[in-house]
């Protein structure tokens, strides 16, 4: 039997705004007469946010949760495929997606409101720093470390690592 | 400067063509932010509009326009989106719409006027199609994981993995990293294409959006009112499924953005 815990991605997200950006933007009606208002801004916009850049950190990330594998045991055993549907694989999944989604969520929102738009940022709920721009910002200067939230448990394995992890992975936790 | 300072430029004028895209409202005072068309008879919306300005229709040959006051800077703010939007589902709930896109002025209450008489058959014509439909977006993202999976079924990466496992370096983890999420990316298309072809049965038309390496799935479906919960049924059954691989998002009921003719003028002629 299969069970489902909250974080699993097993309903569909609902839409945001987001979600409807390029249609709002790129599709409906545009009358000959009428007049497309030229926007500051529009094009920024329709430069494709979603792209959440396959960057040689995600590819670390991923190695990493690979390495943590049974591979040497699972070669020998080939014949015992339940071993690969373990939940550490399962619960990587989960942080990975939910990792992802926050990070394209969060790039949206920095764009849908720069800086000068301040009075409008007011009015939305408050937003959670950009992760990426986070990352960004701690991989130029490591020595400046922002805070980070005190859910964040220090690491738990003792393996060295190049470089800070950006979240925890669930068993860590 | 040699013009007199008392009048407007030769070039003040070329606001009120159709082709300028700087026109400005301070050049077209009475310019109107144009919402959307209905067909005649449909209440005014309460939502305010585009700077918060008050919503009013403009009727003529058996369609209404929704417009307000064009504001004096036009952004994609985000308020102002969520402004175009709700107008328009409020338009969207009572009967047919045709929306316009965003930030779509007319230069004149004249020429809009004129535009709705030209257009009335091609305009009906379409307000017709969609009738009794909304437009929904499903859009899947990749799921990262199933990595032991993967190693399992894909001999390469399996030999990949163990090498990086014996002899671990950077450019290796980076190699075997990017090795995974091709292979990751490849599960969530395939999935993506399964959701696809369970899904467009359902609908009326369906149009493609942009899609790349992290969404995957972006697909707009025009259902009949009738049809909206067993399509909402499928994609909760298909989020089940593939939601290992798929992260599936669902929005709608939506005005029909993605299946209105863009210059229905043009298409007419």
């Amino acid at each position: 039997m299969i069970t489902y815990d909250d974080e699993v991605v097993c309903a569909p997200r609902a839409g945001t705004l987001y979600d409807v950006l390029e249609l709002i933007l790129d599709r409906g009606m545009v009358i000959d007469v009428f007049v497309r208002v030229s926007l500051v801004g529009i094009e920024i916009l329709k430069v494709d946010a979603r792209i959440v850049v396959a960057s040689v950190d995600t590819y670390l990330r991923f190695a990493e949760a690979c390495n943590r594998l049974d591979l040497e045991h699972d070669v020998r055993s080939k014949t015992v495929p339940e071993m690969f549907g373990s939940p550490v694989a399962k619960t990587i999944g989960r942080a990975g997606a939910k990792h992802t989604a926050r990070s394209l969520t969060d790039k949206v929102r920095d764009i849908l409101t720069p800086e000068e738009e301040a009075e409008a940022a007011a009015e939305e709920e408050t937003r959670p720093r950009s992760r990426s721009v986070e990352r960004t910002a701690r991989a130029r200067a490591p020595e400046r470390r922002r805070t980070r939230p005190a859910a964040r448990s220090p690491e738990a394995d003792d393996r060295p690592r190049s470089r800070p992890r950006r979240r925890p992975e669930p068993e860590d936790e | 400067m040699t013009a007199p300072a008392t009048t407007t430029t030769p070039t003040g004028t070329t606001a009120r063509t159709a082709t300028t895209r700087t026109a400005t409202p301070e050049a077209a005072p009475k310019a109107l932010y144009v919402y959307g068309i209905a067909p005649a008879g449909v209440r005014t919306p309460a939502s305010p509009g585009v700077d918060g300005a008050p919503v009013r229709l403009l009727t003529g040959s058996g369609l209404c326009a929704a417009v307000s006051s064009a504001p004096v800077r036009l952004r994609p703010r985000r308020r102002d989106l969520l402004a175009h939007q709700a107008v328009l589902d409020e338009l969207a709930a009572q009967g047919p719409l045709l929306p316009m896109r965003f930030a779509v002025l007319s230069p004149r209450p004249e020429a809009l006027l004129d535009q709705l008489r030209a257009d009335a058959v091609p305009l009906s014509r379409q307000l017709e199609e969609v009738r009794g439909c909304a437009e929904f977006n499903v859009k899947g993202t990749v799921v990262p994981g199933h990595f032991a999976d993967l190693v399992r079924r894909d001999q390469t990466l399996r030999s990949l993995a163990l090498r990086t496992r014996r002899r671990p370096d950077y450019e290796a983890n980076v190699r075997l990293g990017e090795a995974l999420a091709q292979a990751v990316r490849r599960e969530a298309r395939r999935a993506a294409r399964e959701v696809l072809d369970r899904l467009t049965p359902l609908a009326v038309r369906t149009t493609p959006g942009r899609t790349d390496d992290e969404q995957v799935l972006s697909v707009s479906f025009l259902l009949r009112s009738t049809d909206e919960r067993r399509f909402r049924r499928e994609v909760d059954a298909l989020a089940r499924d593939r939601g290992d691989r798929l992260a599936l998002s669902l929005t709608g009921p939506l005005p029909c953005y993605s299946f209105v003719e863009p210059c229905p003028a043009r298409a007419g002629r």
